[in-house]
This record gives structure tokens, C-alpha cells and sequence, in this order.
């Protein structure tokens, strides 16, 4: 797996963005600066705890997992696409490397991308209220396995867009709403309704969520609103983590599978 | 030892185009191919085909003995492309293009780094390695494509209209380097447009119209096929056509000259002259006017029979491929747009 051509290309991949700093991890930076100063200090000073953690505190995991897999997923969409649009994906396309070490490449370094930006929103979180780390383990696989995720995502988005309006449409519009109810500013536990936690189960944000908030701070709403049988709610965030790698996986060999035919490819 | 390149009904399919049709073609290993055709006849389809950006329809195609799909890591290996189009990363310097492409290839990153600087020298432009791709000029970008096509020291070296709008200069520097490629061992495939190209460069040339291999041959050959027109003038206008027998395929007069399309021009001439002296005329001057490669290409590309005729040639001739470069400008909108 670890060829040479396979690690030119995660190189050449890691390369881009790091070099474009003011593109890429600037503006989660100053963008996560001000969810934390509106929502975190300035509204936050108004809401009461939630699930005993104040709540610029409580927000910290929803803004990570935000902005580490808007940028996964933007990493890899726009990466595959430019490279499609000016096709120079042809140098890629054109060379011995398999199709699993393409896509492993582009997937790897487009998780990077979002794995470094989680950590500096974190940092900045840290620069308002102090943030522990409750299971180091469990949050470095989690935050792997969403980014890796959403990288696998986004080269389906690359591959599927037929102009950069595409590309946005699936950030904005179907990326972001999901998170935003994927409970990163509210806790299950605060609805009373059964529906409204079942509709919010529906969606996958909530588990990638809340996988990060047990991580950062040992709290789980899923163990919370006991999504397991009384006996096994603590394996919530375990079930949690093992379906999200299974999905992770499926969607690499998507991925390959759409390579492998040549999917936006080949003619 | 397999073919460098052999294909066996190679066939295409856009929808209901067939962009190849039963296309069975062999290049030997060392060998300088050209692949002549009009725009559409299916040459850039079937490079795309070897190197994996088009996906065949039906028939085999490998390269030096691997499958292009199913060994098609080993198929792309072996190959340097230098495509009509400039698809080139732009986001980095073009000698870091360069050492990642090598890379792709498997060659670690110090070999990388110095391949990039020799194929950079060896084209021209290694002043320029500093700069992106798009600050480059036009000669200096196609220069650019033939560098990446070289740094990964390919075995089968392709050119897919590598003149196509460049200068006098850069031309010779170009056709200088695969000659020499050539000559060091690669095989080279070229598509071109201009007949003069593959007449000076290539061993032997494969004439492709609408997907279909028309014919293949060496330069010579080809021009063996053509009729020559030997061109008499004589002391006095004769009063009708003299009849000369068969070798004479069409006989016109106008005032003192006479021309006679023959097969073999140089061959044919002596008798020619024995006859029309003994017929009585006086011969003063005497001129032979050889087919060139591009009437015949003109022609085996537009008659249904294949039938090779210099009359049919020069009624052609407003359709004739760009021998003089002056649709370029045509080509390169197209490119752009």
C-alpha cells in the first residue's frame, strides 16, 4: 500500500492545501472564532448548562466535527474536480498506481486536511473555556473514521459534479443543515417529544457528534436517551463508532468501484 | 518479444458512434509509428484507449503483451504520453509536475528530482522549472508535455499532434529529439496532422478514417500507390491527343504540352519518349511531378473505392489537412473553448 507512487500522491495531495493556508485553514479558524464568541460567550452566558457542561463548552464537539468534515469533504470533492475541469487528473489517471491507492491517497490526505482543522478549531475553542480530553483512543479513531468518511463522500461529489455549483450545493445545502440537526448546539435530552429524538436518530450527524462530544468530554446523549437496551446503553458510543467505520469503508470501495469504471473519468 | 503496441478489433462506442471500428493494429517494439487521419478519424480515441482515459467497447488492445485493463498498471507503466491538450497540475511549479509524476511511476524522490532537471534541460526550458504551467508560453507548454512525457523514461513514447501550432524552431528541435529518442531504443507513436512529419520521421504510417484502419505502409509505399503526371513540351501543338497505349492512364493536351499520368513517372518516361518520336514529334523540355504522400492521404481518407487518382486528389484539395499550418489558429480555438 505504501508505494512510492502511492505516496507521491498523498504528498502531491497534502501539498495543495497545506501551501494555501489563507484557502484552507484560515477560514475555519476565523470562523469558528466567532461561533464561539456569539454562540459560546454571548449567547451561552444566557443558557442555563446543558447535560451539566456550560454550554460554549458543550458546543466544542459539534464545531469540530463541523468544520473537520466540511473540509474533508471539501478537500476531496475539489480536488477530484479541478483536477477533472482542467484534467490533469490525467496525470494520476494515466499512471501504474492502482485504483485502491488512489483512492486511499486522495481519501488520506483529504482526512488530514480535516483532522488538522478539527484540532485548530479546538484550539480555538481552548482559547475560550478550558477543554479536557475524557477517552484520547476513542476520539482519535472517531475523528479518523468521519473524516476519512466524508473524504470518501467528497470524491463521489468530485466525481458526480458537473460544475463547481454543484460542489457548493452539496456543502451548503445538504452537508451543513445536517449537522446544524445533528445536535451540535442542543442535547437530545432536551426534547421531550419521543418523536423528535427519533426523527433526530435518522440522522447520521447526530452519531458522528456525539461519538466526539464522548471522546472530548465523556458525554453521550445516545447513552443518554438510551438508544440500546437497558443493559448495553454504555456501548452506544462503541456501536456508534463501528457502524460509522463500516460505512467509512463501503463508501471507499464506492469510491474504487467509480475509479475502477472510470465514473466522470473515462470516456 | 510482443508488440510494443497491438490491438485486435479494437472497437469504440459513443451512443451510436463508433469512434473505432474493428481496429487491429501492431507496432513493433523500436519502431516510429505515425498515425495519420482528419480530425474525427479516431487517432486520439485509441491512444486514449492504451493509456486508460477511454474505456474500449469491445476487442484487445495491449501493450508490449499487458492487457490495458486487466494488467493495466504494467500497460501504463510503459508509457509517456505527451497529449494534444494541456493537462497540466496547475498548482504547482512545473519540475514539482514533473517529480510527481515520476513519483506516481514508482521512481523515489531524489532520482525524481534529478530525471525533472535532465528532461527539463533536454527540452529546453529548465530556466523555467521555478514557474507554473500557466505562465509559460505556448511553445515552452508543449515542450512542457514532452518533458513529462520523458521523466518517466518510458518505453513507448506517444505524441498525440505534438507540432500542432508551434513554431519552425521548436518543430526541428522536436522532431531532433525523437529521433534521437528513437534511435536510443523508444517507440514512438505520433499522430499528426502534417505529412511532412511522418514522412520524415516515422517507419512506418497507419492512415485512419472514421474509426477505421484505411491502410498501413511505409512513406515510401504510400507514395508507390500515387499516379505521377509526366509533363511533355513539345516543338508544336499537336493537333490531337496521341494514342499511347495503356500505360497512359489519362492523356490531355493544351497548345505544345502534353501531360500523361502514368503509375511510375521515372520508369515510364524513356518509353514514353521512344513513342512520341516515333510518332513524329519534337520534344524540347520534359517535366515528372511525383504524388506527394498528402495527395494520397487526401485521397485514401475521402474515396469510397480507395481508388488512388491525382484528380481526385486535387478536387480534394480545399478539404487537405493543414499541411501548411494554417488551420492551427482553427484548432487551437477549438482547444481552448
Amino acid at each position: 500500500m505504501l508505494s512510492v507512487g502511492f505516496r507521491a500522491l498523498f504528498r502531491r495531495e497534502i501539498l495543495r492545501f497545506v501551501r494555501r493556508p489563507k484557502n484552507t485553514f484560515m477560514p475555519p479558524a476565523i470562523t469558528n472564532v466567532l461561533y464561539f464568541a456569539v454562540f459560546g460567550v454571548i449567547l451561552g452566558g444566557r443558557i442555563d448548562e446543558i447535560a451539566g457542561y456550560p454550554y460554549i463548552l458543550f458546543i466544542v464537539p459539534g464545531l469540530v466535527v463541523l468544520g473537520a468534515i466540511s473540509n474533508a469533504f471539501e478537500n476531496a470533492s475539489f480536488s477530484i474536480f479541478h483536477g477533472r475541469w482542467n484534467e490533469y487528473i490525467h496525470e494520476t489517471l494515466t499512471s501504474p498506481l492502482s485504483y485502491v491507492e488512489m483512492v486511499v491517497a486522495y481519501v488520506g490526505a483529504s482526512a488530514v486536511r480535516g483532522l488538522v482543522v478539527g484540532v485548530i478549531i479546538a484550539a480555538v475553542g481552548r482559547a475560550f473555556v478550558p477543554i479536557g480530553i475524557e477517552h484520547g483512543l476513542f476520539l482519535v479513531a472517531t475523528m479518523i473514521v468521519i473524516t476519512a468518511l466524508f473524504a470518501g463522500l467528497g470524491i463521489i461529489g468530485g466525481l458526480v459534479a458537473r460544475d463547481f455549483d454543484d460542489l457548493t450545493v452539496m456543502n451548503q445545502f445538504i452537508l451543513r443543515p445536517l449537522v446544524f440537526f445533528g445536535a451540535v448546539f442542543y442535547s437530545l435530552e432536551t426534547f421531550e417529544q419521543p418523536w423528535q429524538i427519533s426523527l433526530s436518530l435518522l440522522n447520521p450527524m447526530v452519531y458522528m457528534v456525539d461519538s466526539v462530544r464522548f471522546g472530548l468530554l465523556g458525554h453521550s446523549d445516545l447513552i443518554g436517551v438510551g438508544i440500546l437496551p437497558g443493559p448495553y446503553a454504555d456501548f452506544a458510543p462503541l456501536v456508534s463508532l463501528g457502524v460509522l467505520t463500516t460505512g467509512t469503508l463501503l463508501v471507499m470501495a464506492v469510491d474504487v468501484y467509480l475509479f475502477k469504471i472510470g465514473y466522470g473519468l473515462t470516456d | 518479444m510482443p508488440p510494443a503496441i497491438e490491438t485486435v478489433d479494437l472497437v469504440k462506442e459513443y451512443g451510436d458512434l463508433r469512434a473505432l471500428q474493428e481496429l487491429s493494429l501492431t507496432v513493433e517494439k523500436g519502431e516510429f509509428f505515425g498515425l495519420l487521419g482528419p480530425n474525427g478519424a479516431g487517432k486520439t480515441t485509441f491512444i486514449n484507449t492504451l493509456v486508460g482515459l477511454v474505456r474500449k467497447s469491445g476487442g484487445e488492445a495491449r501493450v508490449f503483451g499487458h492487457d490495458v485493463e486487466d494488467d493495466y498498471q504494467q500497460a501504463r507503466d510503459a508509457i509517456g504520453l505527451a497529449p494534444q491538450e494541456f493537462n497540466v497540475d496547475r498548482f504547482f511549479p512545473i519540475k514539482e509536475v514533473l517529480t510527481h509524476k515520476a513519483g506516481y511511476h514508482g521512481i523515489p524522490a531524489s532520482e525524481a528530482a534529478e530525471r525533472a532537471d535532465d528532461v527539463l534541460k533536454r527540452v529546453g526550458i529548465y530556466d523555467k522549472r521555478d514557474e507554473r504551467f500557466d505562465w509559460l508560453s505556448g511553445g515552452m507548454k508543449r515542450r512542457l508535455l514532452l518533458a513529462r512525457a520523458l521523466v518517466t523514461e518510458p518505453d513507448l513514447l506517444i505524441l498525440d499532434e505534438p507540432t500542432a501550432g508551434v513554431d519552425v524552431q521548436l518543430r526541428h528541435d522536436l522532431w531532433e529529439l525523437v529521433t534521437e529518442l528513437n534511435e536510443e531504443g523508444t517507440t514512438i507513436l505520433l499522430t499528426t496532422h502534417y505529412i511532412e512529419e511522418a514522412e520524415r520521421l516515422c517507419d512506418r504510417v497507419a492512415i485512419m478514417n472514421e474509426g477505421r484502419k484505411v491502410t498501413v505502409a511505409t512513406p515510401d509505399e504510400l507514395k508507390q500507390r500515387g499516379t505521377d503526371t509526366i509533363a511533355v513540351h513539345l516543338a508544336s501543338a499537336p493537333a490531337a491527343p496521341p494514342d499511347l497505349g495503356p500505360y497512359a492512364h489519362e492523356t490531355t493536351v493544351s497548345g505544345d504540352r502534353l501531360e500523361v499520368r502514368v503509375d511510375d513517372g521515372g520508369a515510364t518516361a524513356p518509353r514514353l519518349l521512344n513513342d512520341l518520336e516515333a510518332m513524329g514529334h519534337e520534344i524540347d523540355d520534359l517535366e515528372i511531378t511525383r504524388t506527394s504522400l498528402e495527395e494520397i492521404f487526401v485521397d485514401l481518407t475521402r474515396s469510397e473505392d480507395r481508388t488512388v487518382t491525382r484528380s481526385s486528389a486535387e478536387s480534394a484539395g480545399d478539404d487537405a489537412p493543414p499541411a501548411d499550418g494554417k488551420r492551427e489558429g482553427e484548432r487551437e480555438q477549438e482547444g481552448v473553448a
